[in-house]
Parts: structure tokens; C-alpha cells; sequence
């Protein structure tokens, strides 16, 4: 008898592939998250050891708490400026295509290389924003940028808002194509302003773009670890250790699988729990605005 | 009068968001301009244009940090991984698309897990996996590693292609006796052209740009993909700008030239699968 391939094994490859390489490390992390397992030997089960340290240690919290303000600051900045650059490109065609795809090249480019090229833009020596600030005679607010612990995670922050600042702009773009030009063309004729018809036609009709960049945006920024990784390491003092960078080095620093795995998992429940929590109350505004 | 002032403070607004614009991408000029200047001349002055096209810094480059193997690496790696993907993820998504009810929302379920699923929270786990099964250090392996990564959202991307796919076509080839795969292959596939071209771009990006994967998962020099290659050349202290700009540029001219040629189609491609 010939084995007949039906539909349903069509699906076989992918269930291997993701079962082994990707469900089943999720419940593999899970359960090393209630042992001390340190990578080799045996993982000797210790309960909610794990949690309890993370809990009871200011570090950590502090690591959630740094995580946090750099997510807010780079939603709050990357959104903003998103908007502008879409909202004067819609209303711009000239140069609406141009434009789009120089703001998006940035986002071509790896953490890597972002992470290095601006490190040295903030460098002390000879680095680029201190140079501009020396030509514009500004030279006493020149300083190690990286270096100096209240502005270390904003100029962080600030280089991962110019990575992605065009894709925030390629989707609201998307947004303001979206809205039926007899809307706006109304609003022209009534005699509302540019100013007039984007804060009260094209702002509230822009919900769901908001819901797509803050909700992406949010996710992406708060499991990051890359530029701070590649720029800080964490320092100065702690200034930017973010929960992420935390997981990295008690992974591949001290070898604690264990208490990395836990802190692995924190890290998961809080960008779904973020993520969920984002997604009902945008959306919800989204039905308000239509 | 009127209109000349009206036209006027069009090409005003104009120039000022050009300006913003060029503000953006200000890094990247200054990436280029300073790997073609000597550290001493960058000390000197922080911020002046090459005095010539000086080809020192990517000469020192070229023969320290293995570039055209790291690129071999990359473009084999990132071209497996696109093919994978590709095809396991079609395949996958053709029986789902076509029985929404169950799987549908699962598969949804599982690209939002996906998504939000920080590399470290799978990494560990594929690298006591990968040590057991004999795998890190290995082309297979790092291949596996990003196919799953990607499948996910491959398989949510042909999913709802597949579904715009009318019914009729599939029905007559039936009628024809052709079984279930060659339904698949000689009717959907050649259907998919758009949908594989667009995520191959986005797997492509991702794949060639991603760091956390081949630092923890290769170790062997010979492997190293170009990031890892200019990870590695530039170090972790006192980055050296003659070797750090040079090395930069280097690993990201091979996406900036693909942008140039595709990027209204990266683009699209990018905030469609956003978009959905």
C-alpha cells in the first residue's frame, strides 16, 4: 500500500522544528526557573528559591525599574516623533517617499553597529556630540555621555529612538493613508486648519496605529539588551542595567542558569502582562474614537 | 500675492522637514566620512571631512577580521534560514488556512508568544540542547535555531495569504486527481510569490543582523557571521575609531545596497507585517 500524504502532514516540519527549538525551551527554562542548575551536573529543584531572591533583592527590582523607564522614554519619544514626521509627510508628497526610506535606513542597520557607532558619537575623546556642542559654543555641556550616570540610559535611549524611528513613521504612514480623503477634504472645506484637522479628524481616526506602534514598540524596547549591552555594560553605577542585561550576566557571568531562567520568565509574564494590559485599553480606545 | 506667499511657505515647511530628515541620517554620513579619516586626524578634529579617500582603515580591516569569510557565513546562514522558513512555513500554514476554526487562533497565540519571547528565555535552553545534541558550533545548528525563531511569524504571514487564495483553484485541480502535495506545489506555491518575497526581506534583515544568537551559539572564528566579526574586531574597551568605523560600515553595506534597490518593497513589507 502507497502512504498517502495528506494536508494535515503538511504541518509535521514545522511542529518538530518549533517543539524542539522553541516550546519546549520555554518549558525547559520554566522548570530550571525552581532549580539551581548551573549548566552542567544535575538541576536539583529548590522550589520558589529562585523568586524569592529576585523579589527580596533591591538589585533586581531596581534592574525592573531601570527597564521600565527606558522602555517609557523611548515609547514616549519614538512615537512622537513617528507622528511628526508622518503627519508633515502626509501632508508633503514631494517628498513623502524620500523621506520615508532615509528615516527607515537606520533600521537596516544591526545593534552592533548602531550600539558602536553612537557609543563613539558620545565618547569624550573626540566623539561627535561633543565636538558639535564645542562648534556651537556649548563646549560646557560637553561630557562623557555613556559615562555620566544621569544621562547614560537617556543617550541610550535616544540611539534606539533613531534606529526605529522610521518604522514608527512607515506605520502611521500607512495610518494616514488609511483615512478617506473625503474626511479630510471635508474638514478643508468647513475651513479647519492643517493644524485644526490633524488634532480633531486625523488624530482620533490614527487609534489603531497608535495601538501597533506603542504595542510593538513597548515589546521590543522592554526585552532589548543589545545597546546597552554593546555601549554600557550596564554602568555607570548601575545607571543602565536593565533586567535583560541582568539575565545575560548571570547566564554567561556567573553561570546561574537557575535564577537567570527565573528571571527569564519574570521578564516574559511582564511584556505579556504589559502587552496585554496595552493592547485592551488601546484598542478599547480605538472603538471609543470611531 | 497671496498665493506666492501660500507657495513660499510650502517650500519653507519643506525644507525644514528635509532638514529633520538629513538630521536623521546624519549618523550614517558621519559613519562613512569617518572611516576614511586616520585616528590622528580625527583627534585633530573631531568633525572635519576626509582629507582623501584613505583606504588604511578598511585595508587593516579587510585582513584582521576575516570580513569575506564572515560574509560567506552570513549570506549562507541567512540564505538557509530564508529557504527554511520559506518552505516549512507555507507548508504549515497551507492546512491551517484552509481549517481556521482550531488552529487559527492557536497559531495567532503562538506569533504573539513569538513576539514577545525574549531571546534569553529560549537561548539557554538551545544551548544545553545544542551542547548535548553535538550542535553548537555548527552551521545545522545555528540554522535550526533561526528557523524557529522565524517560523512563527512566517507561518502567521502565509496564513492569512493563503486564505485570500480562492477555493476554486484548488477544486479543479482535485477534479484532475492530483493529490493533497501536488495541489501544494503546482497550484498554491507558485501562488506565494509576493507573500515569500516580502518575508524573505524580513527574514533576512533579522537573520543577518541578529547578535544574541551566534555570540552564545558559535564560538569557532571560522562560523563567526559579520556581526559577530565586528563584534569581535572592534572590542568591548577604548573603541578605536580607525578600527570601529571601517568595521561598521563594512557590516552594514550589504543590507544599505539591498535597501536601495528594494526599499519601497521593504517598507511596504515591514509595516504590512505590522499592519496584520
Amino acid at each position: 500500500m502507497q502512504l498517502k500524504i495528506t494536508k494535515g502532514m503538511f504541518v509535521i516540519p514545522a511542529v518538530i522544528v518549533l517543539g524542539v527549538f522553541f516550546i519546549y525551551p520555554i518549558g525547559l527554562t520554566f522548570y530550571y526557573s525552581f532549580t539551581d542548575f548551573t549548566g552542567v551536573g544535575e538541576a536539583e529543584f529548590n522550589g520558589l528559591r529562585n523568586y524569592d531572591r529576585f523579589l527580596a533583592r533591591p538589585r533586581y527590582i531596581e534592574a525592573l525599574k531601570t527597564t521600565f523607564l527606558f522602555t517609557l522614554i523611548v515609547v514616549t519619544v519614538q512615537t512622537s516623533a513617528g507622528l511628526f514626521f508622518a503627519a508633515m509627510l502626509h501632508r508633503l508628497p514631494e517628498i513623502r517617499n524620500f523621506a520615508r526610506a532615509a528615516l527607515f535606513t537606520p533600521a537596516m542597520m544591526s545593534f552592533v553597529i548602531v550600539g558602536y557607532v553612537w557609543q563613539f558619537i558620545y565618547s569624550p575623546f573626540n566623539g561627535g556630540l561633543n565636538a558639535i556642542l564645542e562648534a556651537v559654543g556649548m563646549g560646557g555641556l560637553a561630557r562623557g555621555w555613556l559615562g555620566d550616570p544621569d544621562t547614560a540610559l537617556m543617550a541610550i535611549a535616544i540611539a534606539h529612538v533613531w534606529m526605529f524611528t522610521g518604522y514608527t513613521t512607515a506605520i502611521f504612514l500607512a495610518g494616514f493613508a488609511n483615512i478617506p480623503a473625503d474626511i479630510d477634504e471635508a474638514g478643508r472645506l468647513d475651513g479647519a486648519s492643517s493644524w485644526q484637522r490633524f488634532r480633531h479628524l486625523e488624530l482620533p481616526l490614527l487609534a489603531p496605529s497608535f495601538t501597533i506602534n506603542i504595542v510593538l514598540s513597548t515589546i521590543g524596547t522592554l526585552k532589548t539588551f543589545e545597546l546597552p549591552f554593546i555601549m554600557t555594560r550596564g554602568g555607570p553605577d548601575g545607571a543602565t542595567r536593565t533586567l535583560s542585561l541582568e539575565i545575560i550576566d548571570q547566564l554567561f557571568g556567573n553561570y546561574r542558569f537557575g535564577f537567570a531562567s527565573a528571571l527569564s520568565i519574570v521578564m516574559l509574564v511582564v511584556v505579556i502582562l504589559v502587552a496585554f494590559v496595552q493592547n485592551k485599553y488601546l484598542r478599547s480606545r480605538e472603538d471609543a474614537a470611531s | 500675492m497671496k498665493r506666492l506667499m501660500k507657495k513660499l511657505g510650502r517650500y519653507t515647511l519643506i525644507a525644514a522637514v528635509l532638514a529633520f530628515v538629513v538630521g536623521m541620517l546624519m549618523p550614517v554620513f558621519y559613519m562613512v566620512m569617518m572611516s576614511f579619516r586616520t585616528g590622528d586626524e580625527i583627534a585633530q578634529d573631531p568633525l572635519g571631512l576626509p582629507s582623501g579617500l584613505f583606504l588604511g582603515n578598511y585595508a587593516n580591516a579587510l585582513a584582521t577580521m576575516d570580513y569575506t569569510r564572515s560574509v560567506i557565513n552570513s549570506v549562507g546562514i541567512t540564505f538557509s534560514v530564508t529557504v527554511l522558513v520559506a518552505l516549512i512555513g507555507s507548508m504549515a500554514a497551507y492546512p491551517l488556512a484552509r481549517n481556521t476554526s482550531r488552529f487559527g487562533r492557536a497559531m495567532v497565540m503562538l506569533v504573539a508568544l513569538g513576539l514577545a519571547t525574549p531571546a534569553f528565555v529560549t537561548i539557554t535552553p538551545i544551548y544545553i540542547i545544542f551542547r548535548d545534541l553535538g550542535l553548537l558550533d555548527t552551521y545545522p545548528g545555528i540554522i535550526l535555531a533561526f528557523t524557529a525563531l522565524n517560523l512563527p511569524l512566517a507561518i502567521f504571514f502565509y496564513v492569512g495569504f493563503i486564505g485570500s487564495i480562492p477555493k476554486d483553484l484548488e477544486e479543479a485541480a482535485r477534479l484532475d486527481n492530483c493529490r493533497d502535495w501536488q495541489v501544494f506545489w503546482y497550484v498554491i506555491r507558485p501562488l506565494l510569490g509576493p507573500a515569500t518575497a516580502t518575508l524573505s526581506l524580513f527574514v533576512m534583515l533579522a537573520v543577518w543582523n541578529d547578535f544574541t544568537y551566534p555570540l552564545l551559539l558559535l564560538s569557532d572564528p571560522d562560523k563567526f557571521t559579520v556581526m559577530i566579526a565586528v563584534y569581535r574586531f572592534v572590542g568591548n574597551h577604548n573603541i578605536e575609531p580607525d578600527l570601529l568605523f571601517p568595521a561598521a560600515v563594512l557590516g552594514s553595506l550589504p543590507l544599505l545596497v539591498i535597501f536601495i534597490f528594494f526599499q519601497r518593497r521593504i517598507v511596504a513589507g515591514v509595516t504590512a507585517g505590522a499592519v496584520k
